[in-house]
């Protein structure tokens, strides 16, 4: 079976000014020193759209943070890709968003931490949230597909009816409100965030009620987070399948994560192309097919819709990348989720945690830390 | 699925536009992913281009395809319309 390359996610850098505390990038970063230059990603562009790819998703840490930003854009439209641009707006300004929407910019997605500025600068460890605020009206004064990401967990959910009015005076066409997932930072900070059964349920009424009420206005993308789900997300949409991540050095990932699993190589856009990293090498075939797939998942009828599953939770928390993800209720390793969610269910204090910030953030000190 | 308003002239909502690649032109790219429009369904969404109404819509088709049928182009493009509409694709200028 061959698979197409649909879209790339391209971490341009992992330098970013914000410190969330569910921060997603790796424990290990990529310095400044090593990041590709423009000509390295305007070829990764190139032949990503030679072998048939659709989406282009500048990301980082904060992609704002290049300089070149406007050119990497240009780069991927010139080839016919569609360019999406995932920041937290810090670096935005009004001729820097005309000069990327000019360059070919097709979307923005903004993240918001919250809708009370002290709790969203607590969570992103920055006083950040009345400039990101300043950054959402600089973009509804424009004619750009314009997405609000509303991350949510334990501390914030409880303010979910007002991230949702707040997301429809920001003018968004579309909300995505994003539970937290706990891989790289998050995982460290996991008691504090992961939300209890009662707030998840509440949160579904909510989304229900809202997007009956705006329909046809803002289009609210909201799933149901994957430790109080039955069965896995298919993460990627499979391992190698439609999706290729090159970090800011120049490596190529399966997904965003896929270094935490040991004694995978990953091949370098410095030395490779596209194209043979995607066909040929180890990583990127490791998980492709169901020849890795132990019991349950050998088996069973929901392998073809969710693959078994995310890998790097499976070894993030079993131990084993190559075991059914532990969400899953039929997992083997199932008891590691119902432990980690019997304990913020019967544990009120578990709010009340400290949080462990990441002090190795790479990023010009660009705004002041929060406390 | 919407009814579309006669009244009201339609085109691609931001952040939604074809494919201007080689080989993808029938592809319709969206943020969050992108759809194939098969046969007629790439002129429908061409004709959305901030200056037609529903009717003035399938008013060229039938100028451009004399021997189809009128009521189902009109059916027909009022229908794909309708669910572009609800994705968040098309919008009213």
């Amino acid at each position: 079976m061959s698979y197409a390359l649909q879209a790339v996610i391209a971490e341009v850098t992992h330098r970013c000014p914000l410190h969330c505390v569910y921060c997603s990038n790796p424990l290990e970063m990529q310095r400044r020193s090593a990041e590709l230059s423009t000509d390295d990603w305007t070829a990764v562009f190139r032949q990503a759209a030679e072998m048939g790819a659709l989406h282009l998703h500048l990301t980082g840490g904060e992609p704002l943070a290049r300089a070149d930003l406007t050119k990497l854009v240009h780069a991927g439209r010139s080839v016919y890709l569609y360019v999406n641009l995932i920041t937290s707006g810090v670096g935005l300004d009004e001729w820097r968003l005309d000069a990327l929407i000019a360059a070919g910019l097709d979307h923005i997605q903004l993240s918001f931490q919250d809708v009370e500025e002290s709790a969203a600068n607590e969570f992103a460890g920055t006083r950040s949230h009345a400039l990101k605020l300043r950054i959402a009206e600089m973009i509804r004064q424009r004619r750009v597909a314009f997405t609000l990401n509303m991350v949510v967990h334990r501390r914030n959910l409880s303010r979910l009816e007002e991230m949702i009015a707040f997301a429809e005076r920001t003018g968004a066409q579309r909300l995505e409100i994003a539970h937290v997932q706990y891989y790289g930072w998050a995982l460290r900070n996991r008691d504090a965030l992961l939300p209890s059964r009662e707030q998840v349920r509440g949160s579904m009424e909510i989304v229900d009620a809202a997007r009956a009420r705006l329909q046809g206005r803002l289009r609210i993308d909201f799933v149901l987070p994957d430790y109080y789900a039955k069965y896995p997300k298919p993460c990627m949409n499979g391992w190698g399948h439609q999706q290729m991540l090159i970090d800011p050095a120049g490596r190529a990932l399966p997904c965003h994560s896929a270094g935490v699993i040991p004694g995978l190589e990953f091949a370098s856009v410095r030395e490779q192309s596209l194209r043979s990293i995607w066909e040929d090498s180890p990583a990127f075939n490791l998980f492709r097919d169901e020849s890795w797939m132990p019991e349950p998942c050998r088996t069973c009828d929901r392998r073809t819709r969710d693959f078994g599953g995310c890998r790097c939770q499976a070894f993030l928390l079993a131990g084993d990348a190559a075991t059914t993800d532990p969400v899953c209720i039929l997992a083997p390793s199932h008891h590691l989720i119902a432990d980690a969610l019997e304990h913020v269910n019967g544990n009120d204090d578990s709010a009340n945690q400290g949080w462990v910030y990441r002090t190795d953030v790479a990023g010009d000190k660009w705004l002041p830390r929060h406390r | 699925m919407s009814e579309i308003d006669r009244d009201r002239v339609l085109r691609l909502a931001p952040g939604c536009r074809l494919s201007a690649a080689e080989g993808q032109e029938d592809i319709l790219l969206m943020p969050e992913g992108a759809m194939r429009m098969k046969g007629p369904a790439r002129s429908i969404l061409e004709l959305c281009d901030g200056t037609r109404t529903l009717d003035a819509i399938v008013e060229e088709l039938q100028r451009r395809y004399p021997t189809a049928d009128t009521a189902r182009i009109e059916s027909e493009t009022a229908a794909l319309l309708g669910q572009l509409l609800d994705r968040g694709a098309l919008e009213y200028g």
